[in-house]
């Protein structure tokens, strides 16, 4: 089991190091410069441009500044905005909690919808409650969050008047933003749960068990839909690194705070340390969460552990 | 527990049919909805009060206004912000020495009076004795020599702030209350540009205290005070009770009547129009035009709209050699007969936007009405001038002259900024008809293709500014080593004229001298003025007393909210 977890450690510090280089080397390559976003070039003399481009350090060369920034890095600076100088780990750090409540309250719609429908479906094959959540699985994949999310304001904010449109304070502020994001993931889990509940519900042992005379609802429920939801597991792992990305355009659409605003923010204003730090900062969550289901996994199936040692 | 589970079910099944429903429902309420009086009035003046029905009623003391912006402020800090959208919170909390009126001329505000020097290089202030900080620092000639020499302080990374405070070089304390400005050179803009929020009096206590970070704990004289600013979401200020030093530009002198003002930053504009149909904010700016259509209609909104004032949207030729055959004066004027810019504003902003005839617009000192309605579309002349300069028409429609394509190479930002992109690929359709063959250019990196490797036949910007020497950096022939104009033009009687306008003082003369200038550049047919751009506003009706200054900037000393 140590084991298990100290070669997960590793591969998750290769994981976040890589992912901040690709990064840096991304936006190193794109077009457009962070001055150009912080002046109108018009009315500045290519001097003056010049000396704010060697305050900022973005004059200095690529390696320069990559090693730069790996120093800061591992001495767990992740240096000042280059748009208003103001520190990006305390930055992240205020917004994360925001973002986390989204990431949270959207998981749990998606885990609580997609179980349920996905294990309905499956019972009900075939019959208009099977359709019905086949349905409503493909719109949460198939709709864009951008698009879904501007349907849920028009509906509950500006004609019912339920909901307010955008905002993050309150209970009421999360709710559309939530099941926006919640109904994309649950779109995939129900899926996935109907597919492995169907499989499951083919096996031998579920026959075993009926021939039993186990009643019905203690076969589905007790058996059958435990050994379902082991696949499961590991898509919710992924799924809320999903909604962590989701969390980008929701936050967005809903003007809410969360570091998902941060990074479009910095990305359109070229902010390199900002979105350095953002992803930096995501990815560690995400391998962090996608680790804890891998050994919670191998823990809950023996087999899994067996096979890795 | 099945059953249970279809309770849920239905509930899904109910969203899911109110999903489809949606676009039903609020297409008939525009539709019910009457026509909005205030929103037509709005685009004509520079100064126009919200809720014309609602001025009778006394304005209620008391409320907060939530107010939309489209764009988060990067600094409250008005020397190191350049964005728009910072300078409509900086007019809450700064005040400035001198304000502009919407007829250009300049009256007191922190000052009271001022003389010019007879060589026009020396300004001297006197200024209000009763103004005091926010922070209860008094204002006085140590602070307005404070706020201007840190903007010329590299250290302050005062980019825009310190081009609009050229050509400041230094002051003189004279005593508590009067102060002597000295420039390099001698500038009539000038104090038109002092007016500017971006040169607004800042607390020196406040700003040496919170050095880098007075942009998050900014502190002026204005008519709020700053509360507090959360990332992304919104930026608070509150009445200043002190406040009694308003000026001409707004009626109300003493405290505001609002409460508080809190800034919500909602960048979606379906968001941002939804929340104020909803109610959940009390106003929004820059509504796109085709929901100003649908927002005038609708009996809970009223729809504000005042023009800028400075440069309108404005295409550049570039005159440079390399770029011929539009060096020519015949192919940039064929080009100038074959668009037409009518029908492209009309289509594209659906009557929302004015169409630009001059260089300036309208609402900018020294605007020449004369031009409008002097050049229309003429496909016949555009033809006969290209067939002048030998370009003939090849098997494919596009002109040919010595085995050479006309092209037009025209460049443009992305993001489509109020629908810039789709102006190119309108006048692309329409150029080739004359047989030009316009390659549209559109990129992200504008700073390299345009400002650096100046590769482009056209290009287009426009400028927010209050005074008309706004046009120096975009036709005035500069120093050889120095960075060129858009235009590259180089008219050596332009130029003169351009130089006796930065330092007329005489406004009826100085009037005349801007009326050369636009008629000179529009018979060059160096540039196609496209439309001028207006700061739009749409509010629920109980907003009353919302003004604009005629840079488009909103002032919030008379605005008020109707007690219910």
């Amino acid at each position: 089991m140590l084991k298990i977890i100290a070669v997960r450690l590793l591969s998750s510090v290769g994981v976040v190091a890589g992912s901040s280089i690709l990064v840096f080397c991304i936006l190193y390559v794109l077009p457009g410069d962070v001055v150009m976003n912080m002046i109108d070039p018009s009315s500045m003399s290519p001097e003056a441009i010049a000396n704010l481009r060697h305050q900022l350090g973005v004059d200095r060369p690529f390696y320069e500044q990559l090693l730069h920034y790996f120093n800061a890095m591992l001495h767990g600076d992740f240096g000042h905005s280059l748009v208003n100088s103001e520190p990006v780990l305390p930055k992240i750090m205020a917004h994360f909690p925001a973002t986390l409540e989204l990431t949270a309250a959207a998981s749990a719609i998606a885990i609580l919808v997609g179980v349920v429908l996905g294990v309905l479906s499956a019972i009900h094959r075939n019959k208009p409650i099977d359709i019905a959540a086949r349905i409503i699985g493909l719109f949460g994949i198939s709709m864009p969050t951008f698009w879904s999310g501007i349907l849920m304001i028009l509906i509950f904010s500006v004609t019912l008047g339920w909901l307010p449109a955008m905002g993050s304070d309150g209970w009421k502020t999360l709710v559309l933003p939530a099941l926006t994001l919640g109904l994309l993931g649950a779109g995939f889990i129900v899926r996935m749960v109907r597919n492995s509940m169907l499989e499951v519900l083919g096996e031998p042992f579920i026959t075993t068990l009926r021939a039993k005379g186990l009643l019905e609802r203690s076969v589905m429920y007790r058996h059958a839909l435990r050994n379902a939801l082991i696949p499961a597991v590991t898509m919710m792992g992924i799924l809320v690194g999903e909604m962590l990305a989701g969390t980008v355009v929701i936050e967005t659409v809903f003007s809410r705070q969360g570091i998902g605003r941060i990074i479009s923010d910095a990305i359109m204003s070229k902010d390199l340390p900002v979105v350095q730090g953002v992803v930096l900062f995501t990815a560690i969550v995400y391998v962090a969460i996608n680790a804890l289901v891998d050994i919670s996994y191998s823990y809950i199936d023996p087999r899994v552990r067996r096979l890795q040692h | 527990m099945s059953k249970g589970l279809g309770v849920k079910m239905s509930v899904l099944l109910v969203i899911a049919v109110m999903l489809l429903s949606a676009c039903d429902s609020s297409g008939a309420k525009n539709n019910a909805g009457s026509a909005n009086a205030a929103g037509d009035k709005g685009s004509a003046g520079a100064t126009n009060a919200a809720g014309d029905k609602n001025a009778e009623t006394k304005a209620a003391d008391g409320g907060e206004l939530t107010y939309a912006l489209a764009t988060s402020p990067d600094s409250l800090d008005p020397a190191r912000s350049g964005l728009a959208v910072s300078v409509r919170v900086f007019r809450t909390i700064y005040d400035s020495l001198v304000a502009q009126l919407p007829d250009n001329t300049i009256k007191p505000w922190l000052a009271t009076e001022w003389t010019i020097s007879p060589d026009g290089k020396s300004y001297t202030f006197k200024l209000r004795k009763d103004v005091k900080f926010q922070d209860g620092t008094p204002f006085n000639a140590e602070a307005v020599k404070y706020s201007f020499d840190r903007i010329l302080d590299p250290a302050t990374k005062a980019a825009n702030a310190s081009a609009l405070l050229k050509p400041y070089q230094s002051s003189e304390i004279i005593d508590d209350y009067t102060i002597k400005l000295n420039l390099e050179t001698p500038s009539v803009a000038f104090l038109g540009n002092l007016s500017q929020a971006m040169l607004g009096i800042v607390s020196p206590t406040a700003a040496k205290q919170s050095g880098d970070q007075f942009g998050k704990n900014p502190v002026g004289t204005g008519p709020f005070s700053f509360v507090k600013w959360e990332d992304n979401t919104d930026i608070q200020v509150k009445r200043n009770p002190d406040y009694a030093w308003a000026p001409e530009l707004v009626e109300n002198k003493g405290a505001a009547h609002l409460d508080t003002i809190d800034f919500k930053i909602i960048p979606e504009e379906a968001t941002r129009i939804g929340s104020v149909q909803s109610g959940q904010v009390k106003a929004i700016e820059t509504v796109p035009p085709q929901n100003v259509v649908s927002l005038k209609s609708d009996n809970k909104l009223q729809v504000l709209q005042v023009n800028t004032a400075g440069l309108p949207y404005t295409l550049f030729f570039n005159q440079t050699a390399a770029h011929a055959p539009w060096n020519e004066l015949k192919a940039r004027q064929a080009v100038q007969y074959a668009v037409d810019i009518d029908s492209i504003v009309k289509s594209l902003y659906l009557g929302t936007y004015q169409r630009a005839w001059s260089p300036l617009s309208p609402n900018t000192f020294g605007y020449d009405p004369s031009l409008e309605n002097g050049i229309k579309p003429d496909l016949d002349k555009a033809n006969q001038l290209l067939d002048e300069l030998g370009w003939t028409k090849g098997s494919d429609g596009i002109r040919e002259k010595d085995g050479k394509k006309l092209t037009l190479h025209y460049v443009d930002g992305s993001p489509n900024r109020e629908k810039r992109n789709d102006i190119a690929a309108i006048i692309q359709q329409q150029l080739k008809k004359v047989g030009i063959d316009v390659q549209v250019e559109i990129t992200k990196d504008v700073a390299t293709v345009v400002y650096t490797n100046w590769a482009y036949d056209l290009y287009g910007n426009s400028q927010v500014n209050s005074d008309p020497a706004a046009l120096n950096s975009f036709y005035h022939t500069t120093a050889p080593d120095a960075r060129p104009s858009l235009s590259h033009l180089a008219d050596p009687a332009l130029d003169k004229l351009l130089e006796q306008g930065a330092i007329e003082s005489d406004p009826a003369k100085r009037k005349e001298i801007y009326v050369k200038v636009q008629h000179a550049i529009i018979d060059n047919a160096a540039i196609l003025p496209i439309y001028v751009f207006p700061y739009t506003v749409a509010a629920t009706k109980d907003l009353s007393g919302l003004k604009f200054d005629s840079l488009g900037y909103p002032l919030f000393n008379d605005a008020s909210l109707a007690q219910k």
